[in-house]
């Protein structure tokens, strides 16, 4: 039986903000809603269960991943209760459940924490690189030693008393650590939300073959977004698409392809490597710029209640891509000294925001919204073979 | 839908018809200036209208009939709108109907006799039945004109259920402070005669001229009076009947009323002497279903604002639980009284009223609360659990017991729930069909309070209108007993609605009291020697209205 819990609603509100007491459930939301379905009725649904404060009924619950927040559903209420928002702070709630470590929850309960985490782990791969790899005092001598033949800075040698395959292999190693730790976390979240939402259901037990079946879902919502598409704006699917596509080849271009990516010589403007590079931070900073302005005037309902943690992802975002675009304007250049602090100071951003970002906050959903589409998939299959099964029996 | 013209025109063919016209506003002026004109030009002497329903033009008419010189009950009315054109498709049917209609009107007006208007004196005395919100209200509007009261009350105090409330909806208003003034002013009155504790051995007469025998404290006295107000009030639905509210079994499911009265002492606890930390106030209870009562009792709604309102107040950190089946928060405020509290912090909880109860049980010595109430959710569709340590149930508004008994001393009708039945729903909801008797407040249905004190002041108004006149106009087509051809069965007293006949010992025959005769016909068809006649209904009159009827032809010519 679900006990109603009306303390629930203060529990949640770290999460986001919203007057949901104010629903008086006309169902608008719902109806203006182009992603719901008879499956997912969503957004009224999820602001009842939050007025009664069902916490088990809401954390098992994968609504708030089919919403893409398009805002229709807000601009219809009639008694502003902002439904569009509510969504929102269940996907964080929701990212916090799936945590198992807990840091989620701590990171959005207290923005110090994040903070503070973001800070030192900074420090600790600056001081890291000050300690082992520092610059090489020739570089303020003699910085035409690293200048390569087409006139660019030679990125791996710029450290002391390494060679720079030396370089590059510890600068991977590192790259790799931070992949397999991220992709450990998130992956043992998944499993935290398949146990949630599939598993410990009583009436959902998937067959193997539905899994197989099913799977192809899970791969077309992850790099292509196609339930996005259905929202009305179709520029925000674009937007989506340029910032996902830009970021998913630089993460392929850094973690995977390090050694033929950072590499000592610059390729010709027209090389694949740096058309695509361009490209990345072209979709990046374009969806960056339009998010800064859109959020700042709060014109688009969407936008008009930005969380700690949305600032801090669009901010660290573009403090990487301005170092990254500032590495390689330097590197071509010539300027060895600036590109050695720039290249720290890029690192010092970007790890930490993967850190962060992509087990325990905004970025999670990369993995969860298409799991959370693969899983009711799941579910529905399930549910539809059982009606089967239960109507050829009744017949 | 019917060829008015044509019937018009067959018409004045009839036998003894001297003219015969169509117009279509003949309740208008000019229309009734034409009719008057009519009668003048061609010396009329009877007139049959083929118009609407007599129930709201007979009247008019018959004003014009005076008005040209005539009696106005020379007159006939064929009712071709509800009988005839509202309720046919076939318009050649429908015109052959209301030939039929009108050749049975014309064929009856011819044995029309003239009528006399009759008047009886008013005594300007008014008994008021009921001590509560609206009989204080009745009494004092009555007695402030200058006119003598009697106000009997059956329990020993004035002020009804209204001195039980702590707090009025939706200003939250003490009832006490509105009640204390009222009741004293009543007290001190010197044209208000209160009678507690006092009951009715009977009430006679009739409008204008009553007389009762009220018995107090084993007393018994006479008061005579002209007008009576009905304001007997309601009795609080009984909880204990419904099974799932274990109300009565479990120590702190406590009714409206009992809250109340934690309210007007200030303390609200359970019965462990805590303070209740989950409060569930359940609407509707006994109110809209089938098993109890089908009507809504109208107030509950707001009340349960009311309480979680002060409630929320008294203690700030509890939980207040609103399970409603339909919230009916109507009337002045009380929708913004609505909108206001559900930002109060009061979880709203939607239960189905006629299928699904919620229902409540002790919950474990474990659990934090004391009482579970399990319930099915609609608009979540989820079925849920609420910790409770109070449960308030809103009882809601039902008939006394003795509403039976007041109805047959008074001659007021009862509807199917016991509560009182007025004259007509809309234009006349003071009145009763018994002439000079009123009804008021919530024996007539459930009620607020500035509904009941509206409907006082009407009763009171008419009352003092008729007062005022000092003659009150009676029917006129009552039943009259040819004593020469009564036998002394006494059928038609058992038989009479309005217990207008009595039985003359002397003369060994039933004698009409025209002042209460309704002539509504029951004696006059009943009376096997047919020593009665009643007037303007005579079997002539209505055996020749029969035989106009059956003239026409039944299918189109």
């Amino acid at each position: 039986m679900n006990r109603i819990d009306p303390d629930f609603k203060e529990k949640l509100k770290p999460f986001g903000v919203g007057n949901w007491a104010e629903c008086f459930h006309c169902g608008n939301c719902t109806a203006t809603c182009p992603l719901t379905d008879e499956s997912h009725l969503f957004p009224r649904k999820g602001i009842r269960w939050l007025q009664m404060g069902l916490k088990k009924k809401i954390s098992r619950n994968l609504d708030p991943w089919m919403c893409y927040y398009c805002g229709d559903c807000s601009e219809t209420c009639p008694r502003d209760a902002n439904p569009g928002e509510l969504m929102m702070t269940l996907r964080r709630y929701l990212i916090s459940v799936y945590d198992w470590t807990g840091i989620s929850r701590l990171f959005y309960k207290n923005k110090i924490w994040e903070l503070g985490f973001i800070v030192i782990f900074a420090l600790l791969i600056v001081s890291a690189f000050f300690i082992f790899l520092p610059p090489d005092p020739a570089i303020i001598s003699n910085p035409g030693a690293f200048i390569n033949a087409q006139g660019g800075v030679m990125i791996n040698s710029l450290s002391t008393g390494l060679g720079n395959e030396q370089f590059l292999r510890i600068i991977e190693t590192g790259d790799l650590i931070m992949a397999i730790t991220v992709g450990l976390l998130l992956i043992s979240n998944i499993f935290n939300m398949w146990y949630k939402v599939i598993l410990s259901d009583p009436d959902t037990r998937v067959p193997l073959f539905t899994y197989v079946k099913e799977f192809w879902r899970l791969i077309i919502h992850f790099a292509v977004q196609p339930k996005l598409s259905k929202c009305d704006d179709k520029k925000y699917w674009l937007g989506h698409f340029l910032l996902m596509s830009g970021y998913t080849i630089m993460f392929i271009l850094i973690v995977g392809l390090l050694p033929k990516f950072q590499v000592e010589n610059i390729y010709p403007w027209y090389h694949w490597q740096r058309i695509l590079g361009y490209y990345a931070t072209f979709g990046i900073l374009l969806f960056l710029v339009n998010v800064f302005i859109r959020r700042i005037r709060k014109n688009d309902i969407k936008l008009q209640f930005s969380h700690g943690s949305d600032w801090l992802f669009i901010i660290l975002l573009f403090l990487t891509t301005v170092t990254g675009i500032l590495i390689h304007i330097l590197r071509l250049n010539g300027n060895p000294l600036a590109t050695y602090y720039i290249y720290v100071a890029h690192l010092a951003i970007l790890v930490p925001m993967i850190m962060v970002e992509v087990p325990f906050s905004k970025w999670s959903h990369l993995a969860y919204r298409p799991f959370a589409i693969y899983f009711s998939a799941l579910k529905k299959a399930t549910a539809e073979k059982a009606m089967k099964t239960s109507l050829a029996t009744a017949i | 839908m019917i060829d008015v013209e044509r019937i018009a025109k067959e018409a004045q063919k009839l036998p003894h018809v001297v003219m015969a016209r169509d117009y279509k506003y003949m309740c208008s002026d000019p229309g009734q200036e034409k009719l008057i004109g009519d009668i003048k030009e061609y010396k009329l002497n009877r007139v049959v209208v083929a118009a609407c329903s007599p129930r709201i033009h007979e009247p008019t008419f018959r004003k014009a009939l005076e008005q040209a010189g005539l009696n106005p009950y020379m007159f006939q009315m064929a009712n071709i709108r509800e009988q005839d054109s509202w309720v046919h498709i076939d318009s050649e049917y429908a015109t052959l109907k209301a030939l039929s209609l009108i050749k049975a009107a014309v064929s009856r007006v011819q044995y029309h006799k003239p009528l006399d208007k009759r008047f009886v004196e008013v005594n300007s005395a008014t008994l008021v039945i009921g001590g509560g919100i609206s009989g204080i209200s009745a009494a004092l509007e009555i007695a402030n004109a200058g006119k003598q009261v009697y106000l009997v009350e059956k329990s020993d105090a004035l002020g009804g259920i209204t001195a039980k409330l702590d707090l009025t909806f939706p200003f939250l208003e003490s009832a006490q402070q509105m009640m204390k003034p009222r009741i004293q002013q009543v007290q001190a009155h010197k044209l208000i005669d209160v009678f507690l504790n006092t009951t009715f051995a009977e009430i006679t007469g009739y409008v204008g001229n009553f007389i009762s025998k009220i018995r107090q404290n084993g007393i018994e006295k006479e008061l005579q009076f002209g007008n009576i107000i009905v304001a007997t009030g309601l009795k609080p639905f009984d909880p204990s009947s419904i099974p799932e509210y274990n109300y009565g079994k479990l120590p702190d499911v406590v009714t409206s009323l009992e809250i109340e009265e934690m309210l007007m002492h200030g303390e609200v606890i359970t019965s462990k002497k805590k303070e209740p930390e989950n409060i569930a106030i359940i609407h509707c209870v006994g109110s809209r279903n089938s098993k109890y009562h089908p009507y809504c009792s109208r107030t509950c709604c707001s009340t349960a604002l009311k309480y979680a309102n002060q409630l929320r107040s008294m203690l700030p950190k509890s939980n207040i639980y609103e399970l409603y089946a339909d919230m009916r928060s109507f009337g002045k405020g009380c929708e913004e009284f609505y909108a206001d509290s559900s930002r109060r912090k009061i979880l709203f909880l939607m239960f189905d009223q006629e299928n699904n109860l919620p229902k409540i049980t002790k919950a474990q010595d474990n659990d934090t609360a004391e009482m579970l109430i399990t319930m099915h959710e609609k608009l979540s569709g989820e079925d849920i659990e609420i910790p409770a340590d109070l449960v308030i149930l809103m009882t809601g508004m039902e008939a006394r017991q003795d509403a039976k008994e007041i109805a047959r001393l008074t001659g007021v009708s009862l509807c199917g729930n016991d509560f009182y039945i007025e004259k007509h729903p809309k234009l006349d909801p003071v009145a009763t069909t018994t002439d000079g008797v009123y009804i008021v407040g919530s024996c007539q249905s459930p009620k607020d309070i500035p509904e009941s004190i509206t409907q006082a002041k009407a009763a009171a108004a008419r009352v003092l209108a008729s007062i005022a006149v000092g003659n009150i106009e009676v029917e006129v087509t009552t039943a009259h007993i040819d004593e020469e051809v009564c036998c002394g069965c006494q059928t038609c007293i058992m038989v009479c609605p309005y217990t207008a006949i009595h039985f003359d010992e002397e003369k060994r025959v039933s004698v009409v009291n025209e002042a209460l005769c309704k002539g509504c016909g029951t004696c006059g068809s009943t009376c096997p020697t047919g020593a009665i006649e009643s007037r303007h209904f005579t079997d002539k009159q209505i055996l020749s209205q029969i035989e106009g009827l059956l003239k026409t032809e039944k299918e189109p010519i």
